[in-house]
This record gives structure tokens, C-alpha cells and sequence, in this order.
């Protein structure tokens, strides 16, 4: 992994003698705790790595929402389906009450390497959020809203750990998820055009018009909501579309992502790495990757 | 939007291809209010992008700042062109439709670039979709994300563009850590129908090991119009070099004789003669 | 160590206390099973690289283990149950501790409509669940106890149905260890975890002891009552029409209670330990409008911290020239 050029900073370990310390440490009965277990989805990567940027994991946490769609809102129509819309937004917005909720139960400031499920079927809209709570070690605000702030309205990220610390090396912090829907009718042509055009290369105009309307639609909501969240700005954009399973004259159009905020006075540089793999195929750090260890299961994305 | 899309706009802002090469592509100004809105929305201080947090600090480093996901796209239909089952030809009209619907959908991202005052555009992605209720026609996109120098430097290609440019945000640092600026991005398609073999000729060379020098013939002609009009293109922008070129062979959905060949990368020109790029570190990864 | 398999055998979720048996009582392992560790050579499912780092890290492979359990019950519990009646009739079943009552709103009784609705814990699942999980770890666990290995790396479980049979297959497989030099495990009980090689070197590296792997399942049932079934197929069932789009609530509850309680039934076999690499699977079973049971497995490494923290350097953002 990419960590390990950074790695030559920190000390050589004989792990070895790590081993055997570990297996000392069971040779003897554990003594009875009455400390509440920590639960996280993190891998050891990452555990480690937002320990050493002062954080620390408290809970896995989960936000989970089914909102109705009343039926016959995908029935043939033109334009927008807002309905549907609105059933996203409503589903999404009820998932993350829920695991901001769950969140502040365990005392945590915000919500890291959520994995977002958003699916939508015909009569209902469901999304689940998992994600592990965590806070700073010495219990002090860091997103710059004060502590009760943080308690009350913990940031939500699907940032994995690495870029998490990564983010907060360079003076920014998460703020939320930011997401978008739209869903249309697929336009339809005329007969008439439909001969007029045979043969000819002619751009669709009002084809063009419907689709590319529909996504900036989308985009345009999740601004809005990163903007209503207090974000500066939203990373790792996603958008994903295509036809309904179950009505494929209706097309979706989805858009999410983090948004940031920067906490520092300034956008802190950190001069980048350059490293030169020397493996023949060379594989990216990815955390998803990590968390699959041995189980065949990652994170789904 | 217009009809007129189809006609060739003005000639000093899309550089014309060379013959037989596709009509010089049309300057659609007409973004749909939906996007003239969002855009105008992220005047008031929100950037939005499909970085990830590795590129986005890299291309901070750069000394550039995000401004906005920004997107074009186009739906077309692509006219019919009669092939001769035996004679492998350059389908021009086919050429010219995959031609003019990417530079549509590239340059209304230009335009929603524009609107937000870029200097440029990163990690441009082409796209095609196509969709089951438009027979012959396809969706054409582009994404990306616009930036914009932080200390007011201009960057903008020698067309007063925004420049376009497909590389990540790693290879955007590194290439301006190399001295160079991304002038555009720069592509050349040529549509190609293989001959089918006759029967005969077929039956003459069975079990035998030989090469067919029509096919060979074919294939690399084909091929070399795409890189050429994709050199064309960059040099239309001044450009001294073209990084990161791939060639794409797709057949789209005319059957396997037909193939699109196209070539695609990122025009460069040298800005000074530094190079600051960090030594490297030599890493093994761990995982696999 | 006898705390490796759970809090005590009175918690419900203890039944990997069967495991508990350390080496030298063949207990119920199969001759075939019992022939094939007595080889002298050792057998491994890791991987060259997760076989070198596990050498790396002083371990010695000694065999592949693993264990199995079918187990067969009714997946519905109190399945006969008629609607809108409770299925702790007849007092068979024990309430598990989630249950929720939803009634009719609008005051109208039918055979049709759908007057009272329920989300219960279907602990009997659980149970059963539970038992056959750790009766299989437990075997796999008692493999490698028999060869006399201090723990298992690289475990793999499967949870299959076994066709339409209403069974099934639970089946663990891993690579059973010994640390050189090191001490057995208190108790005689092999430590197990998913791990294995670079993976299990850093958590090793950064101070966490595998302890056990640990699972649980919770599920959900859902008796739909009137408007959970309206909003579930869209309509309004005759009872007002131009519905927008609405929280179901009771599905939603149900689908947040699964996994709150799979997290609460982990965290009764932690006892105060930490849970890497947490994976939530949860499957639905629709059985009619609305009408569903939903399963929600958590599984994940309880691990201990053994020193403190090292310190690591935080990251930079990377390029890669390659």
C-alpha cells in the first residue's frame, strides 16, 4: 500500500518479537472488563492511521429509511418525475437524522467511510448508511463549531480514513453528505421526425435538452444541499444513471458526494509524494480493498 | 437549444479538420437553463467535483482551486451509410456523426466552463450511452472538473479557451511540475468498414498461415487517419506534444466489421524550462 | 482464556462455549477429519504471500482445520401463526427484546384489512443461528486445538442454504497456528481471526491480538398492519388517494432495530474488546406486501490491544510514477 513509503520514517519494528508479546499478553486470563466494546468497520489501516491524526473509533452506526412512492408515478408522462425526487430526498434525509442520531448517542463528532445504498424500486425508495462514529481523542471540536455544535450535528463522510486524514491535513473537514436526484421521462419523437431524420446525422436536440436537463437537475440539488449543509465545497462527486429495472421509459439520475468545509485559516499545502512503485502490477491503495481481508466481503460501493 | 446545431459554426473557434475528415464541428451557445442556473449557483462559493481527496489536494498544490463539476452532452442520431460487402472504405458519414456529437458535448463543457471563469478543465471523461428508445442514436458526454489559477495567472489556451485535459489529478500536478501547460484535448476518429472476404479467397488461403494484406492494409490506414487528425487537432492549438494518447477500437452497435478507431489525448506546450518534480520514492506495495 | 468464546455460557450467545475444550478430547470430530490431522506434513489454504508474511511473523502452519453444523429449523419460528394474532401463543416462543405494535387507524375491522401489525425479534432464529455458527467454529477450533496450535488464521465462513431442504450449512475454514517460542493461549483455546498475512502483520505491528472471529445474527419479523401494506404497494387501499411520498415507518424501525440488536449481540461477546473490520450482510425476505422477515449478520475480529500506540506518520497525497 502507499502508506509504505512513509513508512520508512517510522521506526523498523522486529514483529517477531511483536508476536510473541501478543501471544504473551493471551497466555494469561484476561481480567473481566466492564468496558463497553468498541465496534468499527474500519481495518487496521485505518484504525491506525486516524489514531495518529488523534482520533478514535467508538461505534459502527446505521441509518436506514424506506419512504413510499404512490403509485402510478412512473406511468408514461413527459418532463420530471418529482415525486420520485422527493421520495429520494426524503429517504436520504431520514437516513442521515438516523445515523447522525446514532452518532451522537455514542457521544461521537462525525461519522467516517459511510457506505451509501441507495435503491429504488417501484413503490418505495430505500437508503442505509454505515459508517463508523469516531472522535477526537482529547474530546476538543475540531470542525471550528464548538463542541456542543459537534455533539449535536456530527458530520456525516463516505471519505475512507486515509482521505479523511488526508482532507483534515490540509485544513479542511467534512461537513455532510450531499446528494441529488432526478428522474425523467425518456422523450419521445414524433413519427413524422422520426422519418424526417432517417438516415441523417442530426443532433436530437429536445432529446439533448431533456436528458442533459435532468442531470444538471440533479447536481444542481446536490449543491443545494451541500450548500444548506454549510460545505465550501463537495469531493469525490458521484453520478450514476440509466432506465428503472421496472420502467424503462424512466430515467434516474443521481449525484452525491462529500462536502468540506475549510476549517483552517488557510488551505494548508502539503507537499505530495512522488513514488515510484517498483511492483510489476501496481496496485493503488483503495480501502475498500483492505476491508475485504479474508472474508471475500468488501465495502460495496 | 437550436436547430442550427448542425450546421458548421464559426470556423476561427473549432478548427476544421482536414479532408476527408468530419465537417468542422458546430458552437452550440446554448446551454439549457437548468445548467446556466446550477452553475450560477456555485458563484456563491461551492465548488463541486468528482476528484477524489488525493487529486483535489494535488491539484491545490498546483496552484489551482476547483470551481465546478462541469458537463456537456449530446444526444444524436447517426445517419446510414451504405458499405460494399467486400471493399473496406472509411464510412465518412459515420466518422463525421462521431465527430461532431463528441466536439458538442465537449464544447458545451467548455461553454459551462466558461461561464464559471476557468482556466481549464481535469480528468475530462467521454462517455457514450445509448438507450433503448432511440434506435441509431447515441448519447455523447463529457465530465470534468473546472479550475482555476488561485494567483490570477491565465491559462487559458492560445484560442482564449478554457484548456480541456483528461489527465488525473496526479498526472495534472505532475505534468505541470515538468514544465508544461495542457493546451486541450485533442481527438481524431475514423469510422471503418472492413471488407468481408469472398468466399473464394477464403477457401484459398485456408489452413494455411499467411497474411492477409487487405486486412493489414485496412486496419492501418484506418488507425493512422484517427492519429493524424488527432495531431491535426493539436496543432490547431500550438501545441508541442501530445501526452497520454490511447487508441480505442469500439464497434458501437454496427456489427463487428465496422469499427470506430479513435484516438485521444492531451495536447502540452512547454511553459518554461524548469523541471521541479520531487525525487521519487521507490516503493514495493504490500497488498495485492 | 476461557472468556475467548463469550461472556458465559448463561449468555444465549455463548454457544461457542462447547468449543472450549482443549486439546487431547477428540470430542466429536469425525475419524475422517481426526485421520487426515494426524499427517505429519502441514497443509495450508493461505496464499504464497500470506504463507511468507505468516512465517515473517515467527508462525508455523500446521494444518488447514475446519468445522461444520447444519442446522435445521423453521426459519418463520412461530410460522403457523395466523395473521394478526401474536405468535407467542400457546407460550412456545420467547419475546426477544425488540417488539412493536402498530394499529389500524381507521377504526375498521375485516378479515382483509389488515387491523394490527407487529415488528418483533425473532430470538428462536437467532438461537438457532447462533448454535449452529459457533458449534461449527467451535469443531474448527477443537481441529486445531487437537494438533495443539495456538490460533487460526485466514478463517473463511459460509452460510449457505442448503437447496429447498429448510437446512443450513455452516462451515468454517482456516489455517491453524503455532507462534514459535510463544506460550499456548490461556485456557488451551486457539485465538482466530479473518486476517491473514500483510494484513494480520500490521494489525500485529500496531498492537492488536487477534482474540476470536465473532458473529451474530439478528432477525426482524414484520406483520405488516394496514397503511405499512398501503405504502408498500403504493396504493391507498380505498382509504384517501393523491398520496406523496411517505416514511414507512414501521419497516424503517424494523430495518434499524436488526441492526442495532446484531451490534448489541456482537458486542455481548466482546466484552469490552474492540471489533475490526466490522461486515454487515443483511438479507430481506419479502412474503407479501410489506410483510417481510429481515436477517442482519454482523461479523467482524475481536482483537486486544497488547502495547500502545506507535507513532505513524500521516499520510500525503501521492503521485505515482509508474
Amino acid at each position: 500500500m502507499s502508506l509504505g513509503a512513509d513508512r520508512d520514517t517510522a521506526p523498523i519494528q522486529d514483529v517477531r518479537a511483536e508476536m510473541l508479546k501478543g501471544a504473551q499478553s493471551l497466555a494469561v486470563a484476561a481480567p473481566p472488563s466492564k468496558e463497553r466494546g468498541i465496534t468499527s468497520d474500519l481495518s487496521v489501516d485505518e484504525a491506525l492511521l486516524l489514531h495518529a491524526a488523534g482520533w478514535e473509533p467508538l461505534d459502527l452506526v446505521t441509518g436506514v429509511a424506506v419512504v413510499s412512492v404512490p403509485v402510478g408515478v412512473w406511468n408514461w408522462g413527459r418532463g420530471s418525475i418529482s415525486l420520485a425526487s422527493d421520495a429520494h430526498d426524503a429517504s436520504v434525509d431520514q437516513a442521515s437524522r438516523l445515523l447522525r442520531g446514532e452518532c451522537s448517542k455514542v457521544h461521537g463528532h462525525g461519522v467516517v467511510g459511510v457506505r451509501v445504498d441507495v435503491t429504488v424500486n417501484p413503490h418505495h425508495i430505500d437508503v442505509e448508511l454505515v459508517g463508523t462514529a469516531v472522535r477526537p481523542m482529547d474530546g476538543k471540536d475540531k470542525s471550528g463549531r464548538g463542541t456542543d455544535a459537534a455533539l449535536a450535528m456530527p458530520f456525516v463522510s463516505d471519505l475512507s480514513a486515509r482521505d479523511f486524514t488526508l482532507l483534515e491535513r490540509a485544513g479542511w473537514m467534512p461537513v455532510g453528505l450531499a446528494f441529488g436526484a432526478s428522474f425523467v421521462y425518456a422523450p419521445r419523437r414524433t413519427a413524422g421526425t422520426a422519418i424526417k431524420q432517417k438516415g441523417q446525422n442530426v443532433e436530437l436536440t429536445n432529446y439533448t435538452e431533456a436528458m442533459y436537463s435532468a442531470r444538471e437537475s440533479a447536481m444542481e440539488k446536490m449543491q443545494r444541499s451541500a450548500l444548506g449543509a454549510g460545505g465550501e465545497g463537495v469531493v469525490e462527486v458521484k453520478v450514476t444513471e440509466g432506465p428503472m429495472g421496472f420502467a424503462r421509459h424512466a430515467i434516474g439520475f443521481t449525484a452525491w458526494g462529500t462536502a468540506v468545509k475549510l476549517v483552517a485559516e488557510t488551505h494548508q499545502f502539503v507537499q505530495p509524494q512522488v513514488v515510484l512503485p517498483l511492483d510489476d502490477a501496481v496496485v493503488t491503495f483503495e480501502a475498500a480493498n483492505l476491508r475485504s481481508s479474508g472474508q471475500g466481503k468488501g465495502r460495496r460501493r | 437549444m437550436t436547430e442550427e446545431t448542425t450546421q458548421p459554426g464559426e470556423a476561427v473557434e473549432t478548427p476544421p479538420a482536414p479532408a476527408p475528415a468530419p465537417a468542422p464541428a458546430p458552437v452550440p451557445h446554448d446551454l439549457p437553463k437548468d445548467a446556466v442556473h446550477r452553475l450560477e449557483e456555485l458563484e456563491h462559493g461551492l465548488f463541486t467535483s468528482d476528484l477524489s481527496v488525493n487529486e483535489f489536494l494535488l491539484v491545490k498544490e498546483a496552484g489551482f482551486h476547483p470551481l465546478g463539476f462541469v458537463m456537456g452532452s449530446s444526444i444524436y442520431h447517426i445517419g446510414l451509410q451504405t458499405r460494399k460487402w467486400g471493399q473496406s472504405q472509411e464510412l465518412t458519414k459515420l466518422t463525421e456523426a462521431m465527430y461532431t456529437a463528441r466536439e458538442l458535448a465537449m464544447t458545451r463543457m467548455e461553454e459551462e466552463a466558461q461561464e464559471l471563469g476557468a482556466d481549464g478543465v481535469v480528468g475530462v471523461r467521454l462517455d457514450v450511452n445509448y438507450y433503448e428508445w432511440g434506435s441509431d442514436s447515441a448519447e455523447f458526454i463529457a465530465f470534468g472538473t473546472a479550475v482555476k489559477a488561485e494567483d490570477g495567472t491565465s491559462y487559458r489556451n492560445v484560442q482564449g479557451k478554457p484548456f480541456t485535459s483528461d489527465l488525473s489529478g496526479q498526472d495534472f500536478w505532475t505534468l505541470m511540475q515538468t514544465g508544461h501547460t495542457p493546451q486541450g484535448l485533442v481527438l481524431g476518429t475514423c469510422v471503418f468498414h472492413i471488407a468481408h472476404r469472398k468466399f473464394t479467397q477464403a477457401l484459398g488461403s485456408m489452413g494455411q498461415n499467411v497474411e492477409l494484406p487487405n486486412f493489414t492494409q485496412a486496419l492501418y490506414e484506418a488507425r493512422e487517419l484517427a492519429m493524424t487528425r488527432m495531431q491535426d487537432e493539436a496543432t490547431q492549438l500550438q501545441a508541442s506534444g501530445i501526452v497520454g494518447v490511447r487508441l480505442e477500437e469500439k464497434s458501437h452497435q454496427w456489427g463487428s466489421h465496422t469499427i470506430e478507431f479513435l484516438a485521444i489525448g492531451t495536447a502540452v506546450t512547454k511553459r518554461s524550462g524548469e523541471v521541479t518534480l520531487p525525487k521519487p520514492t521507490t516503493i514495493i506495495s504490500l497488498d495485492n | 482464556m476461557s472468556d475467548v468464546s463469550g461472556p458465559g455460557s448463561a449468555d444465549p450467545f455463548d454457544a461457542a462455549g462447547a468449543a472450549g475444550t482443549p486439546g487431547g478430547r477428540h470430542g466429536d470430530l469425525p475419524e475422517a477429519a481426526l485421520r487426515r490431522l494426524e499427517a505429519t506434513s502441514f497443509s495450508s489454504g493461505l496464499s504464497v504471500p500470506d504463507f511468507a508474511a505468516c512465517l515473517d511473523l515467527g508462525l508455523q502452519p500446521v494444518a488447514l482445520v475446519q468445522g461444520f453444523c447444519v442446522m435445521q429449523w423453521g426459519w418463520y419460528g412461530a410460522g403457523g401463526t395466523m395473521r394478526g394474532m401474536s405468535p407467542y401463543i400457546g407460550g412456545q416462543q420467547t419475546p426477544g427484546a425488540y417488539s412493536e405494535t402498530y394499529r389500524c387507524p381507521h377504526g375498521f375491522v375485516s378479515n382483509e384489512h389488515r387491523s394490527w401489525g407487529q415488528n418483533l425479534e425473532q430470538p428462536w432464529v437467532e438461537e438457532a443461528w447462533n448454535k449452529g455458527y459457533h458449534t461449527a467454529y467451535g469443531r474448527m477450533l477443537e481441529e486445531a486445538g487437537t494438533l495443539g496450535a495456538h490460533g487460526v488464521i485466514g478463517v473463511m465462513d459460509q452460510v449457505s442454504n442448503v437447496a429447498d431442504t429448510g437446512t443450513t450449512e455452516f462451515h468454517f475454514l482456516g489455517t491453524a497456528v503455532t507462534v514459535e517460542g510463544g506460550p499456548p493461549p490461556a485456557g488451551g483455546v486457539p485465538w482466530s481471526t479473518y486476517l491473514a498475512g500483510q494484513r494480520l502483520t500490521k494489525s500485529i505491528e500496531a498492537g492488536f491480538m487477534p482474540i476470536a472471529v465473532v458473529a451474530a445474527l439478528a432477525s426482524v419479523r414484520v406483520w405488516a398492519y394496514c397503511m405499512t401494506e398501503y405504502y408498500m404497494e403504493g396504493s391507498m387501499g380505498g382509504w384517501g388517494n393523491n398520496m406523496g411520498p411517505a416514511l414507512v415507518e414501521q419497516v424503517s424501525k424494523a430495518h434499524m432495530a436488526s441492526r442495532q440488536l446484531a451490534r448489541k449481540h456482537v458486542r455481548q461477546q466482546l466484552v469490552g474488546d474492540e471489533l475490526h473490520g466490522a461486515t454487515i450482510d443483511v438479507v430481506t425476505r419479502e412474503l407479501s406486501a410489506g410483510d417481510e422477515v429481515i436477517d442482519c449478520t454482523l461479523r467482524g475480529n475481536r482483537v486486544r490491544r497488547f502495547k500502545d500506540w506507535d507513532p505513524v506518520v500521516l499520510p500525503r497525497p501521492t503521485v505515482r510514477l509508474s
